[in-house]
């Protein structure tokens, strides 16, 4: 019977989900996107300005903003803020250089009103290279501790290799799905 | 959370509403939304707030949507120019899209985004589409390089887009081609080097003949117009060049018409005006030329302007054609008015019947304007074609019979120029005239009859009586009246002083004490003075025998024309003026025909691109042009005092000797230095050395046999196109300096002062090292010696041929521009004597496909004398060697940018021609240093 009712919920409420995907330059975010879209690496150029593309998982569809994250871009992230759905926050896993700015980024962009309800989705990206920050790191680089009242998780990836993110979209879709 | 919140926008309102509608999930709605935002855009509301979420919708499969937020981002980028480079990335993919049409869209709108910060990003997508596969993209992009070069020109040369552009002429597409040429003559135009981009050959041209015949209209002027530019060989390329251009003279676009003319106008100049091909061409180019006449009327004025301008440079292209011309009764006034000028330009004895009935016709129409010019067109056809004459006067006289006011007006002042063209043959008419002395109330027409009335004062009766009613109202007339009867009361006094003594007297105190005009005053003191001294003298000067006018009438100035023809098919062509005239900060180099390729000027002038050598097309018995009316009389009196026509330009000076300029140079350079230690004391530092040692070296150099060769002074800047400044001049190098000698000629009427110069960029980065002394104002017929150190510290750029160089003078009168070859061995530098071995060494070193050969003739020195005198230009002699019996002369220089050249010179007692052997590792020099070995071995 909720099989049913799910059906149908999903037939009514076929409202695309806005996600953007978020970080510093050179995160990985382009590639993520298409290894969403078309399951393989693309070559990607820094993305001055931004993508969008659809996305199917498990029958739900996205509409995934890809914005670039240069420093002269990032102040352009808010004007995509509005009926977010979710974010997914990609941080290079082996650059802890920029670490601390990559959380000034987000801590700054999760006080805005507009992103209040959406859920955040963190990856650790790059974990195929030798010496990256492991999850744990990363958790507490970000000072994800901090958080309470937000939906989040953590997840590690490797856009390249394709790992992680099959995990990742899965609890995306369905803490999406709960929060209707 | 932050105050921020209070100052967002309010959630209410048009904009409010069409953000919402923006953001939406429905495609259709969203498409409604920015068409909505355009439709608020085009009737002028300001929607530039909207700009990030337009810029949202732009990555979209639906081409419609696409194209309206393109049109958006054009219209706004230059308002958001920050949040603009959120398009960029979109720019990029459309760059690459599968579909042609919308990577073309996306290049075309590239370059309407007019923002600085995000050209750099936009110049790989641009990169790709030159190359794309698509010829549409292509022929898109290479004109999106146009836009680039004016938003940043110097970023389109880093990222070398010229040169692709440069490829895309050899494109196969046709409309890939005239796009191309046409970025490339657009961005040639704005550049502020001025100097030509595309660099055009036998080839280059080939291909543009090609895709000539395949693209469409606009394409063709473009390419038409780029071909105007190119100077072609010789005769047999020039020739074949219209042979193929030709067919375009029967297009249906006018533009397309008029530029082949443009062309073949120009190419004809440079062929011998007798050759069959040209008579040929002549009679193919007047139907063309005809068939335009019979557009609209807008269309036919525009042809009609060029073919006042070609008409004048061939009167034979249209000799036959007069009846075209002739006024048709529902022509609009300027179509009318400007046939009229054409017809009287093509009268001639064989035609000159049938114009005048026509002219007759015309001056009984109902138009004032063109009535008036029509009259006046019978004077000038009187004037210019002596049989007609009495025909003209008696039509004339016809026509005053009328007794319409303006006709009759119009027709004295006409009869008053045949009078002075056939003097003594229809002075029976003045009566006539006289009885229509009343009538007259323009001043131009008062003062044609008070002239004809002094100037036959002894045939007239009554003159006194007639010049005394005018003289009732002398204060209220105009100006060109008043000095008119001044003269005219003179005039009858010198004839029949006994009863007009009285009458002189009052005219005399009128124009003397009563008027404020400074001319008329000045004048009457004049003529007082003359006839209280001597009224003997009075009369030789009053009464003088007068110049004939000449026949042409209103013709441009030769010069002038010939920089019209090249702009044919242009508003400069329309308007009759030099495009620097009227449009801003344009200083480019001003277009010139080529110089005829059989004329007497040298090979190296003819490629130099230097302006036609004077005595070609101004000297051609080049008639005295009749001013445009107004000046008229102001210039027939003073015609009564002097007769500026007749003036003589005083001979050039004369080349001096050798030994005499080393001493003229020993006075110039003392007073050089004297005139800096006081005048300029920034000067001090270098000035001093220089100068000191400067007057021993000339001291030396006057008991020097052969001291550094100074080629004699040249005309470079002819008194005709320079507005009465001629100046000659040469360089020489003193002391490790290089001069440059200018003589400063004053051939005008007037002072001239502020001199200043300044040189183009050049190969060797000449420049003047101090502002150009000229003493004192330049009075005229006076002249005046300069030398001008020159430093090589200047921008540099390879000129054609190298040694050319562009000088710009400066004075109270105009900014004149000429161009010089510097002779090559001024560039050669004291230290330029090369180590044996590493001479020998460097001599290996360069490949073998870097030397050329040169027979140098007719030489009667000795081995000695030779390496003594080029040792004085500073070409070393580092070895000699004998081999059997001949003399090798093993020699270096060094040029003032660095580029050493190697000699060797092979001397066989006997025989006078000398074998000279050039090796250097840029090979561009070496002809310039084979003409200086010739220059000084022949000097």
């Amino acid at each position: 019977m909720g099989g049913l009712l799910s059906y149908f919920k999903s037939l009514l409420g076929s409202r695309e989900m806005r996600i953007l995907i978020l970080g510093l330059d050179g995160a990985g975010k382009t590639t993520i996107l298409y290894r969403l879209q078309v399951g393989e690496v693309v070559t990607t150029i820094p993305t001055i300005g931004f993508n969008v593309e659809q996305v199917t998982y498990k029958n739900l569809k996205f509409q995934v903003w890809d914005l670039g994250g240069q420093t002269s871009i990032r102040p352009y992230w808010r004007c995509y803020f509005s009926n977010t759905d979710a974010i997914i926050y990609v941080v290079d896993s082996i650059d802890r250089d920029r670490i601390g700015i990559s959380k000034e980024e987000l801590v700054s962009m999760l006080k805005e009103d507009e992103l209040k309800k959406s859920i955040l989705v963190v990856l650790a990206n790059k974990q195929d290279i030798d010496g990256a920050m492991s999850v744990a790191e990363v958790h507490q680089a970000l000072g994800l501790d901090a958080l309470k009242s937000r939906t989040f998780q953590i997840f590690k990836t490797s856009a390249i290799k394709g790992e992680g993110l099959d995990e990742a979209m899965e609890w995306l879709s369905n803490a999406l799905s709960n929060n209707k | 959370m932050t105050d921020a919140k209070y100052f967002t926008t309010t959630k209410k309102g048009e904009i409010f509403e069409l953000k919402s509608e923006l953001n939406s999930d429905k495609k259709e709605k969203k498409k409604e939304a920015v068409k909505k935002v355009i439709a608020s855009m085009t009737v002028g509301k300001d929607v530039s707030a909207l700009f990030p979420d337009v810029v949202n919708c732009m990555q979209t499969d639906n081409l419609e949507l696409k194209k309206l937020v393109y049109l958006y981002l054009m219209n706004y980028a230059k308002s958001q120019p920050d949040m603009a480079i959120m398009a960029v990335n979109t720019f990029v993919k459309d760059c690459e899209d599968p579909n042609p049409l919308i990577r073309a869209l996306a290049v075309r709108t590239m370059g309407c985004i007019r923002v600085d910060k995000i050209t750099e990003y936009l110049c790989e997508p641009l990169r790709k589409c030159l190359k794309d596969e698509d010829p549409y993209v292509r022929k898109t992009a290479a004109v999106c390089v146009a836009k680039l070069h004016d938003i940043n020109a110097q970023l389109v040369e880093d990222q070398g887009f010229l040169d692709q552009l440069r490829d895309l002429l050899s494109d196969s597409n046709p409309m890939v081609v005239a796009n191309a040429v046409a970025a490339l003559s657009e961005i040639n135009e704005t550049s502020s080097s001025g100097q030509t981009l595309i660099e055009m050959n036998a080839q280059a041209v080939n291909k543009l003949l090609t895709a000539l015949n395949e693209c469409t209209e606009w394409g063709q002027v473009f390419i038409l117009d780029s071909l105007a530019n190119y100077t072609p060989k010789d005769d047999r390329e020039a020739q074949s060049i219209c042979e193929r251009i030709t067919p375009r003279l029967a297009h249906a676009n006018a533009a397309v018409v008029l530029s082949a003319v443009k062309v073949l106008m120009k190419f004809m100049e440079m062929m011998g005006n007798d050759t069959e091909f040209v008579t040929s061409l002549t009679k193919k180019l007047a139907p063309p030329l005809v068939t335009l006449l019979s557009s609209e009327a807008e269309t036919q004025y525009v042809a009609l302007r060029n073919i006042n301008l070609i008409v004048q440079k061939r009167p034979d292209i249209l000799k036959q054609e007069m009846k075209v011309f002739f006024v048709k009764y529902n022509d609009p006034i300027y179509v009318k008015l400007e046939k009229l000028d054409i017809m009287i330009r093509l009268a001639s004895q064989a035609n000159i019947a049938q114009v005048l009935a026509e002219l007759r016709e015309y001056a009984t129409e109902v138009d004032v304007d063109f009535v008036r010019k029509a009259v006046r067109a019978i004077g000038r056809c009187a004037i210019k074609v002596e049989q007609s004459a009495e025909r003209c006067v008696s039509t004339l006289l016809d026509l005053i019979q009328t007794k319409v006011n303006y006709v009759v007006q119009e027709a004295i002042v006409v009869i008053k120029d045949i009078f002075r063209k056939y003097p003594n043959k229809y002075e029976s008419i003045i009566s006539t005239l006289c009885e229509n002395l009343d009538t007259l109330d323009e001043p131009e027409a008062r003062a044609s009859m008070i002239w004809i009335i002094g100037e036959y004062a002894e045939r007239i009766d009554n003159a006194d009586e007639l010049l005394e009613s005018f003289l009732e109202g002398f204060h209220d007339e105009n100006t060109q009246v008043q000095l008119q009867l001044l003269t005219a009361i003179v005039k009858l006094f010198l004839k029949r002083p006994t009863e007009t003594q009285e009458l002189v007297q009052q005219v005399l105190s009128l124009a003397t004490q009563d008027s404020d005009n400074p001319d008329l005053r000045d004048r009457g003191f004049i003529y007082w003075r003359l006839l209280s001294t001597d009224p003997a003298a009075a009369k030789e000067v009053v009464l003088a025998e007068k110049p004939l006018i000449s026949e042409e009438t209103d013709l441009l100035e030769p010069t002038l024309l010939d920089e019209l023809i090249c702009h044919i098919g242009t508003l400069a062509s329309v308007y009759h003026k030099p495009p620097s005239a009227f449009v801003e900060g344009k200083t480019a180099v001003r277009k010139q025909l080529p110089p005829r390729q059989n004329s007497v000027g040298s090979a190296e002038e003819a490629s130099s691109g230097s302006p036609p050598a004077p005595g070609q097309p101004t000297d051609e018995q080049q008639p005295t042009v009749i001013p445009v009316a107004d000046n008229l009389i102001g210039d027939l009196l003073s015609l009564d005092i002097s007769a500026p026509s007749t003036y003589q330009a005083p001979i050039p000076s004369q080349p001096q000797p050798v030994a005499n300029t080393a001493a003229m140079d020993l006075l110039g350079g003392g007073l050089d230095s004297l005139l800096s230690d006081t005048s300029a004391p920034a000067g001090i530092t270098s000035a001093p050395p220089v100068s000191s040692s400067g007057l021993l070296g000339d001291i030396f150099g006057i008991g020097n046999v052969t001291p550094f060769y100074t080629p004699a002074k040249q005309v470079w800047l002819p008194a005709a196109r320079g507005k009465g400044l001629e100046i000659s001049g040469t360089f020489t190098r003193r002391n490790g300096q290089i001069y440059m000698e200018m003589t400063f000629s004053n051939k005008a009427m007037q002072a001239m002062t502020s001199f200043a110069i300044q040189f183009n960029k050049n190969s060797f980065g000449l420049s003047p090292a101090q502002s150009l002394q000229v003493q004192g104002p330049l009075q005229p017929n006076g002249s005046v010696d300069s030398s001008l150190p020159i430093n090589t510290k200047g921008p540099v750029q390879k000129m054609e041929p190298l040694t050319n160089l562009q000088v710009a003078i400066k004075n109270n009168v105009d900014v004149f521009y000429f161009s010089c070859l510097v002779p090559l061995h001024v560039l050669c530098m004291e230290d330029g004597m090369m180590d044996k071995r590493v001479f020998l060494a460097t001599w290996k070193d360069i490949p073998a496909q870097n030397e050329v050969q040169y027979t140098i003739e007719n030489v009667n020195y000795t081995a000695d004398q030779v390496s003594s005198k080029l040792q004085n230009n500073n070409i070393f002699t580092i070895a000699k060697r004998n081999v059997e019996g001949q003399d090798m002369l093993y020699q270096s220089l060094k040029l003032t940018n660095g580029i050493w050249v190697l000699a060797e010179l092979k001397i066989q007692p006997g025989n006078i021609n000398l074998i000279l052997s050039l090796k250097s590792r840029a090979m561009e020099v070496a002809s310039g240093v084979h003409q200086t070995f010739e220059l000084i071995l022949h000097n």
